[in-house]
C-alpha cells in the first residue's frame, strides 16, 4: 500500500442531522471528495459542501430563453415578410406586436427544453449503472436512509480516523471500498 | 376539542405517524402490488369503455365529416371548440397548482402536484384532440406549423388561433418536461424499493440512473425553481390566448377586452375543482390519509371558493359591459344569452360555480369532503355550460337578425363530450398505476422540517 492510494469510506444513517455533523467534521479533516445521497434535498448539507444554487445551468436557460426569443421570432418575421408576404387590410408585414406572442411562448419552450436537457447533461444522466455505487448501502438512499461517500489518500488521513468520525455521529454501517 | 385542533390549518400538514420510511413504502406498494384493487379495475373498466365510444364516434366523424354534428351556419362553433376550451382550463389548474404554489412554498402542494400534473397530461391530451376533430379536414392539421411547403404558403401568424395553436403545443411540451423533472427522484424511490427484476429496470430506466447526490439535488432544486418560474406564467398566457381566440372576433359577447383574465378565472376555478375531485378519490382509494390530510382538503376548498370569487367578477363585468355600453348587438345578444336560448345554462352556470361554492366560506363546508367533492363536480359542469354559452350564444344572435339561428348537438357532439371524459380517465388511471401518484422527495422535506430525522 502505497500513500498515493485512494480509498472510500462509505458511512449510511438514520438522520440527516447525523449526516450532516459527520460531513462537516471531515471537511474539518480536509477531506473534499465528499458526496452525499440523500432522499430529499438537504439543505444544511449543501451548504456544508458548498454547493451553491443558481451557476452555469441557470445561465443554460437564459441562454435557451435568448435563442428561443431570436428563434421564435424570426420565423414570424420570415414567414409574413420574406418568404410569403400577405397583406391583411394594410398591416405591416413586420407586424411585432402580433408576433411577441408566439415569440414569448416558444422563447419559453427553449428556456424549459435547455434546463431539461441541461440539467440530465450537468448531472451526467442517464447513467444506468455507477460503479462507485455498486453496494447495497445506497439502497435505501432514495427511501429513508442518508449516504455519504468520501475518498481520501492513505497519505492524507488514516482509515481509522474517518471510520471514527463515522461511529461518533452514530452510522448504521460503515463499508471501505476501492475509489 | 379545543378551536386550535378544529382548524385545519394548525394541524400538522402530514400526520404525525407518517415516516420517511412508511411513506415510500406506502406510495411505491400502491404501484407495486401484483394485482390493482377493485375500485381500479371499475373505474379504468368504466373510462375504457368510454373510450371506445370516442373511438367510434371519431371514426364516424373522419369518415362522414363534420356534418354528423349539430354544427352549421350560423354557429359553426359547437361542442368541439367549447369542449376544448373546458379541457385546456382543467389542464391549465394542473399547471397553476403544481407551479404557482411552488413559488410561494405551499406545503400542501408537495402531496398534490402530482395528482394535479398527471390531471394535467391526462386533460391537455384531450384538450389538443378537440380543434383537430373540429378542423374537417384533420389530415392536414400539419399546415398549422411554420414550415417553408412546397407550396410556399405559410400559416398567417397574425392569427390568435395560430398563437393558441403555438401555446398549446409549447405548453404541452413544456409541462412534460416539468413533469419528468420532478418525477425522476420518486421514480428512483420506486425501482430502489420494487423487488421484482422486471420493475427494477423498468423503473431504472425511467429514473435515468437517479441516486440523489447532493450535488444533482442541488442542480435538480436551480432548475426545479426557474421551470416553476417559467410554468406560471406560461400558464396564464395559454389560457389568455384562448381567451383571445374570442375576443379579436368581431363577435358580439366575444369582442371584449375582459376574455384573457376572464378565461384565466375559469382556469382556476375549473382545475382546482377537478384537483380537489382527484385528490379525494386518490386519497381514498389508495388509502393515503397519512400523506393528503385535512389540511389539504381545506387549501383546495379555500382555491375553489377564490376561484368563485374571481369568476363572479368577471361575470359581473360580462353584463356590465353590454348594459354600459351603447353596442345594441351586444344588448341583443346578452339578453338572449340570459333570458333566451342559453338561459338555462347561463342561470345553470351562474348557480353551480358563483352561488353553491359560497358555501365554501363555512369551515364545515369546506372540510367537509363529500360536500367539496360534489361542489367542485357542479363547478365542472358549470364551467362546460360557460364555455358552451360562450362559443354558442354569440354565433346564435350575431349582428345581422337574418344571421340568427339555432344550435342543436346531435347525439355525435355528445359521443365526443363522453368519449373525451373517457380518454381523461383512461390517461388518469393509466398512470396511477406507473407514476407514485405522490411528490415523495417533496414530502419527505416537510416530515423533515416537521421533526423527524
Amino acid at each position: 500500500m502505497t500513500e498515493n492510494d485512494t480509498f472510500a469510506i462509505i458511512g449510511v444513517f438514520a438522520s440527516s442531522r447525523a449526516m450532516v455533523e459527520t460531513a462537516r467534521q471531515l471537511r474539518g479533516l480536509g477531506l473534499r471528495t465528499i458526496e452525499a445521497y440523500t432522499p430529499y434535498p438537504v439543505e444544511q448539507l449543501a451548504e456544508t459542501l458548498r454547493l451553491r444554487r443558481g451557476g452555469p445551468l441557470a445561465w443554460t436557460m437564459a441562454a435557451g430563453a435568448l435563442v428561443g426569443a431570436s428563434c421564435g421570432y424570426f420565423i414570424q418575421y420570415w414567414d409574413e415578410w420574406l418568404n410569403y408576404p400577405l397583406n391583411v387590410g394594410g398591416r405591416p408585414h413586420n407586424s411585432w406586436p402580433a408576433f411577441t406572442v408566439g415569440a414569448f411562448e416558444i422563447t419559453l419552450l427553449f428556456a424549459v427544453a435547455a434546463g431539461f436537457f441541461g440539467l440530465w447533461f450537468a448531472c451526467g444522466l442517464p447513467r444506468l449503472y455507477d460503479p462507485r455505487l455498486d453496494s447495497e448501502a445506497f439502497d435505501r438512499a432514495s427511501a429513508d436512509r442518508f449516504v455519504l461517500r468520501v475518498e481520501a489518500r492513505t497519505r492524507q488521513v488514516a482509515r481509522e480516523s474517518i471510520r471514527q468520525v463515522f461511529e461518533a455521529h452514530g452510522a448504521e454501517r460503515i463499508e471501505e471500498a476501492a475509489a | 376539542m379545543t378551536l386550535a385542533t378544529d382548524d385545519p390549518g394548525a394541524l400538522p400538514i402530514v400526520r404525525p405517524g407518517v415516516t420517511l420510511t412508511s411513506l415510500s413504502e406506502t406510495v411505491s406498494g400502491r404501484l407495486l402490488s401484483r394485482r390493482p384493487p377493485l375500485w381500479w379495475w371499475i373505474g379504468f373498466g368504466f373510462a375504457s369503455m368510454l373510450l371506445l365510444v370516442l373511438i367510434v364516434a371519431v371514426v364516424n366523424l373522419f369518415v362522414a365529416g363534420i356534418g354528423i354534428w349539430g354544427v352549421n351556419i350560423p354557429v359553426a362553433w359547437g361542442l368541439a371548440i367549447a369542449e376544448y376550451v373546458w379541457w385546456i382550463a382543467l389542464a391549465s389548474g394542473g399547471t397553476i397548482i403544481s407551479a404557482l404554489f411552488y413559488l410561494t412554498r405551499s406545503p400542501w402542494r408537495a402531496a398534490t402536484n402530482r395528482i394535479a400534473e398527471t390531471m394535467l397530461l391526462s386533460a391537455a391530451a384531450c384538450a389538443g384532440l378537440m380543434p383537430i376533430l373540429h378542423l374537417g379536414r384533420p389530415g392536414l392539421f400539419y399546415w398549422l406549423f411554420p414550415y417553408s411547403t412546397v407550396m410556399g404558403v405559410w400559416p398567417q401568424v397574425r392569427s390568435p388561433l395560430w398563437w393558441d395553436f403555438t401555446c398549446l403545443l409549447c405548453y404541452i411540451l413544456m409541462s412534460i418536461m416539468y413533469y419528468y423533472v420532478g418525477l425522476a427522484p420518486d421514480l428512483a424511490t420506486v425501482r430502489d424499493v420494487a423487488k421484482g427484476r422486471a420493475r427494477r429496470m423498468f423503473y431504472g430506466v425511467l429514473a435515468l440512473g437517479w441516486r440523489g447526490s447532493a450535488r444533482h439535488w442541488r442542480k435538480h432544486q436551480t432548475v426545479y425553481g426557474i421551470m416553476s418560474a417559467i410554468m406560471a406564467p406560461m400558464v396564464v398566457s395559454v389560457h389568455s390566448v384562448v381567451g383571445l381566440d374570442f375576443a379579436a372576433g368581431l363577435t358580439p359577447g366575444w369582442h371584449s377586452t375582459q376574455f384573457p383574465p376572464y378565461f384565466f378565472f375559469g382556469a382556476v376555478i375549473s382545475g382546482t375543482a377537478l384537483v380537489a375531485m382527484l385528490t379525494i378519490l386518490v386519497r381514498w382509494g389508495y388509502g393515503l390519509e397519512g400523506v393528503i390530510t385535512d389540511y389539504h382538503i381545506n387549501a383546495l376548498g379555500k382555491l375553489v371558493l377564490l376561484g368563485s370569487v374571481m369568476l363572479a367578477y368577471a361575470y359581473l363585468f360580462e353584463a356590465w359591459g353590454p348594459i354600459y355600453g351603447a353596442n345594441v348587438a351586444d344588448r341583443t345578444e346578452f339578453a338572449s344569452r340570459i333570458f333566451g336560448f342559453t338561459a338555462p345554462a347561463y342561470w345553470g352556470k351562474v348557480a353551480l360555480n358563483i352561488v353553491v361554492p359560497q358555501a365554501l366560506w363555512f369551515p364545515a363546508v369546506r372540510r367537509s369532503k363529500p360536500a367539496l367533492f360534489v361542489i367542485s363536480g357542479g363547478i365542472i359542469v358549470g364551467m362546460w355550460l360557460e364555455r358552451y354559452i360562450i362559443v354558442v350564444s354569440s354565433l346564435h344572435r350575431n349582428y345581422m337578425p337574418s344571421y340568427w339561428g339555432d344550435y342543436y348537438p346531435t347525439v355525435w357532439d355528445w359521443a365526443i363530450l363522453a368519449g373525451s371524459i373517457g380518454l381523461f380517465l383512461t390517461l388518469f388511471f393509466a398512470l396511477l398505476r406507473i407514476v407514485p401518484i405522490v411528490a415523495m422527495s417533496e414530502v419527505r422535506e416537510i416530515i423533515a422540517k416537521d421533526g423527524a430525522p
